[in-house]
């Protein structure tokens, strides 16, 4: 049979036409004589399509104790569309609420004609919660014949009682105005409820789960009559931070004693107006081969379950608080670190070949230099004391400024390496950039070189400038956590580690551990690398400027700094931050530790605190019964 | 009077009026199904009332082109198409996972496979104009049609690569190609379709046939979406739920007013208004097909013939999606489902099958009228 193109196309509008039909039949089907509802569903009653939010996950410590849990909280929901539509018998139902709920008519005539109330008159408005159970039990059985009114049992989040964890969990809280329309557009519910800081926020997805849906039939009163269809929710994961609670208890108690003794370093009656000290601290302990966190404190904290229970008062209170407790301080706000620089210093130095471990300089407790266009005037740099002939590891032992003034200035004959060369290896122990914590917020600090401060304030770089930056002063600026990350790369021959809070995710028992990440290399020979530790043996032993901050019966490697800041006193002395970093064991190390106080002294105020953390952790993992850190333990507890 | 203007306007207009009716139901489907405050009209609305002034506007123009001239331009309008879908991908923006859109600028964006569809049925026909199918031009013509399907294949974007698959097999036919070969090359792609499937298909896809062939399997709440689709087709009856932006039982469906937009029109029209809108593309069937059989020449046939079916089964794909004959898989409805690119993409289709139609040879009975009267 052969057709010519015409015929073929008449038989195409034939075939085409009868699909069309077939379609038609099948729509009448689907619409008319065979529908899966009844059409129209029946008289004003109408789909309405409904998430079900999934429980939240818990947050729990390494060894699965719970630091964030899920408790009902049971409020009062008003539902506008419900009362009556009349004003004369809406004020008198309200007036009833009144007495029943004892919320002031007032506040209930808000809520019944606020902005939502008028988009979805039958979207539920809170008009009172914190009810025990027994009172909602009671307000449920007297409200059951009012209309417009409902007695619901909201999951809430409960932090554990350790005020030193609100930076890292973070809180829950209602769904940011400004946020609003992209977070509905993600499937939140107008009411829902969100991580808001922490890891509550930056786990967000993960805590959070997958919301479920139900499409159902409902009444014009918003009751639902028939369910639909259903899609179950997807619960979500529980967070196994990295942290140990043991330990976070024990590092916050030790630093917030730091704190005070540190505080000692404030001079009072000299004369001056002065700002009143404002005390400020932050201690961090980390596995130096995984990164992970097994303590980190902030202090001043607060408590995160203010904020979930949403007292505007003591709310307030923290966002005025002059000390801002809100910022974590182990991360988020830098500082000059002070001599806890020299370990790095000495590695450039070596691997530079502009010293050797046994390049011996000779501390007369300062250096002058005359100035360059006038040469009756004289610049004197200080050593904080005379320490006599030094070689490399006796001037990391002694903290000799001295010692590292020649080594990036220069000297007479000695040749520093200059701030560029300086700069370049700080670079490369990850200072002047965000160690990617998996926090946010994270500040970067600030390597200066010669571009920089000519591109700051339009001057050239001057050996004035050296000779601070030599010693961890000056512009340089970084984070505990940087100081955390360089002393782990010390210990471990210079991976840098990626800082983690959170050790893993868990689902229906099982623990997904995140894997440990590297963020870059701090190349050296592990023979400059001894020497530098060897330093920092030397400075934790007996007669080096760190030994307070060892354990009794411990070798680690340590370095105190203690860095001037704020306003001289008449004298020209200043307030000094007291910072201490260090590493244990020596042989096999485990753990880097880094202490800052705003005010203190290194050796004094910071060392105890570094030496308290240790012997916490030491204890702990030393204990018969001691938990073991790989999180086999973390078992599920709902 | 309306009907005397369109005469003089367009060649062809029943077609016209179908077009017009089809793009109406669209609008006002997309006002009610994305109305935030009752009456008002949403940014979606809004875009699409603008759309589809300028598809109206494209397609009365395009009505008024040469057919020559469009014979003429084709070598120039494959090329240009080729480099937008390459463009597309080297550029272009991903969307639930595909990459399909260029930004322009100011917020628009165009999706350049939209226009692809026509530039493969005018090339083909170009060719097909100047020689006779045999074996070795009608191979040559499905590697025109091959090239840039693999590049939608790409995005990925099944449901084109679907259409345009269709419309290689009508533009074979229309051209005359014989049974013999038209049996061989169906027998072909028979052979290879498994091994396609299991190349290029993506994983979503294929759990959206599974899903499709076992609703209770339901991972990613496309069984859900599916269910969604039968409340509201049902919930429909006879006369819909009306167009005041009631709630509707596609709540929450993101693609509602485009991959469903059929059944949210059932929804909200009801099987009346769904029948007038199957109704409507049969009008287009019938009159595209009509200004294929009378074009005075083969090119004139091939592009009112693919183009055509583009639209009506693309369209029949849709629906087809809708009242679950088919697997999901996202297929705008012609004229109606929300989308720039696709609305005015369609109308100037519609707009180039009537430039087609008015190349047919007056019919006497018209020339009749017209001594007599005119």
């Amino acid at each position: 049979m052969t057709l010519t193109p015409a015929q073929r196309l008449r038989v195409m509008q034939g075939a085409i036409l009868f699909v069309v039909a077939v379609l038609g039949v099948r729509v009448a089907a689907m619409q008319w004589f065979d529908p899966v509802i009844p059409p129209d569903y029946g008289d004003g009653l109408a789909p309405r399509l409904l998430e079900v939010e999934p429980p939240r996950g818990l947050i729990v410590d390494r060894h699965g104790e719970v630091l964030a849990r899920n408790t009902p909280e049971f409020r009062v929901h008003l539902i506008p569309g419900e009362l009556p539509d009349a004003e004369d018998a809406r004020r008198r139902a309200l007036l009833r609420l009144e007495e029943v709920l004892g919320v002031p008519y007032a506040e209930l005539e808000a809520a019944a004609t606020s902005r939502l109330a008028v988009i979805d008159p039958y979207a539920p408005i809170l008009v009172k919660d914190g009810l025990d159970q027994a009172e909602a039990i009671a307000l449920r059985a007297s409200a059951a014949g009012h209309p417009g009114v409902r007695v619901v049992a909201s999951p809430s989040r409960v932090y554990a009682d350790e005020a030193s964890l609100a930076h890292i969990l973070g809180y829950v809280g209602s769904i940011p105005e400004e946020e609003v329309e992209a977070l509905i557009a993600q499937g939140y519910p107008l009411d829902g409820s969100i991580g808001l800081m922490g890891v509550e926020a930056a786990y967000e997805d993960a805590l959070r789960g997958e919301p479920g849906r139900r499409l159902v039939l409902s009444d014009p009163q918003g009751r639902e009559v028939e369910p639909l269809a259903e899609l179950g929710a997807r619960p979500g994961a529980d967070l196994v931070l990295s942290l140990d609670l043991g330990l976070q208890r024990a590092t916050a108690a030790a630093l917030a004693e730091g704190m005070e003794r540190g505080l000692s370093v404030v001079r009072h009656n000299t004369g001056q107006a002065r700002p009143a000290p404002i005390p400020l601290g932050a201690a961090v302990l980390m596995d130096v081969h995984t990164g992970e966190l097994l303590a980190s404190v902030s202090l001043p904290s607060y408590d995160p379950n203010l904020f979930v229970d949403g007292d505007s008062e003591a709310i307030a209170d923290i966002f005025t608080d002059r000390a801002r407790p809100l910022i974590d301080r182990t991360y988020m706000e830098v500082r000059s670190p002070g001599s806890i620089y020299k370990p790095l210093v000495a590695l450039a130095a070596l691997e530079e070949g502009i010293a050797t471990a046994n390049t011996h300089i000779f501390s007369r407790g300062a250096i002058t230099i005359p100035d360059q266009y006038n040469p009756g005037v004289v610049y004197v740099f200080r050593d904080w004391m005379a320490h006599g002939n030094l070689d490399m590891r006796g001037a990391l032992a002694r903290s000799s400024d001295e010692y590292f003034y020649h080594l990036v200035g220069g000297y007479q004959d000695f040749v520093g390496m200059g701030p560029d060369v300086l700069a370049a290896w700080s670079r490369k122990a990850g200072l002047g950039r965000p160690t990617g914590y998996d926090l946010p917020g994270e500040a970067s600090g600030l390597v200066p070189d010669r571009r920089w401060k000519e591109a700051e304030f339009g001057e050239q770089w001057l050996l004035g400038d050296s000779y601070p930056y030599s010693i961890g002063q000056g512009y340089l600026t970084v984070t505990p956590l940087q100081m955390a990350v360089m002393t782990a790369a010390i210990a471990n021959g210079g991976r840098l580690v990626e800082p983690r809070i959170v050790h893993g995710l868990r689902e229906g028992g099982l623990v997904h551990a995140l894997p440990p990440a590297i963020t870059g290399r701090l190349e050296g020979s592990e023979a400059h690398y001894d020497v530098v530790r060897e330093g920092m043996l030397a400075a934790a032993a007996d007669g080096g400027t760190a030994a307070t901050g060892r354990p009794a019966g411990q070798r680690i490697a340590g370095k105190t700094g203690t860095a001037e800041f704020g306003l001289p006193y008449p004298d020209g002395e200043f307030d000094t931050h007291g910072w201490y970093i260090g590493y244990a064991p020596y042989d096999e190390p485990e753990v880097a530790v880094v202490v800052f106080l705003e005010y203190g002294v290194g050796a004094t105020h910071a060392g105890p605190v570094a030496r308290e953390i240790l012997e916490a952790y030491f204890a702990q993992r030393d204990a018969p019964d001691a938990p073991d850190a790989s999180g086999s333990r973390v078992e599920a507890r709902r | 009077m309306i009907l005397a203007v369109a005469r003089r306007a367009v060649p062809d207009v029943w077609l016209l009026l179908a077009v017009a009716g089809l793009v109406a139901a669209g609008t006002l489907m997309v006002r009610a199904a994305t109305m935030e405050t009752p009456g008002a009209l949403s940014d979606e609305a809004w875009r699409q009332l603008f759309y589809a002034g300028v598809g109206l506007l494209v397609l009365l123009g395009a009505s008024r082109l040469h057919a020559g001239v469009l014979r003429q331009l084709a070598p120039a309008i494959y090329v240009a198409s080729l480099l937008s879908l390459v463009a597309v991908l080297a550029l272009g923006s991903d969307e639930y996972g595909a990459r399909r859109w260029i930004a322009l600028g100011g917020g628009v964006t165009v999706q350049p496979s939209e226009f692809a569809k026509i530039a493969v049925v005018v090339a083909v026909a170009a060719y097909a104009a100047e020689r006779d199918g045999g074996v070795k031009a009608t191979l040559t013509a499905l590697a025109l049609v091959a090239v840039p399907t693999a590049l939608v294949v790409v995005e990925p974007d099944l449901g084109t690569t679907l259409v345009l698959g269709v419309a290689a097999v009508v533009l074979v036919a229309a051209w005359g190609v014989s049974w013999r070969l038209l049996g061989g090359l169906g027998a072909l792609v028979l052979s290879v379709l498994p091994i396609a499937f299991a190349l290029a298909v993506p994983d979503y896809q294929r759990e959206r046939l599974a899903v499709f062939l076992d609703p209770g399997r339901d991972p990613l709440g496309s069984g859900f979406t599916l269910r969604q689709v039968e409340i509201a087709l049902g919930g429909g009856g006879l006369t819909g739920r009306g167009l005041d932006g009631a709630t509707s039982a596609l709540d929450g469906v993101a693609t509602r007013a485009s991959d469903f937009a059929f059944a949210q029109i059932g929804e909200q029209m009801g099987l009346l208004g769904a029948l007038l809108v199957l109704a409507l593309y049969a009008v287009i069937a019938w009159r595209g097909l009509e200004a294929a059989i009378s074009a005075p020449d083969r090119f004139g046939r091939m592009v009112a013939a693919g183009l055509t079916s583009i639209i009506v089964l693309q369209a029949c794909m849709h629906v087809g999606v809708n009242t679950r004959l088919f697997p999901a898989t996202g297929i705008p409805l012609p004229f109606i489902s929300t989308g720039g690119s696709a609305l005015v993409g369609m109308c100037l289709s519609a707009g180039l099958i009537q430039a087609i139609a008015a190349q047919a040879p007056p019919k006497p009975r018209a020339s009749w009228a017209a001594e007599r009267w005119g």
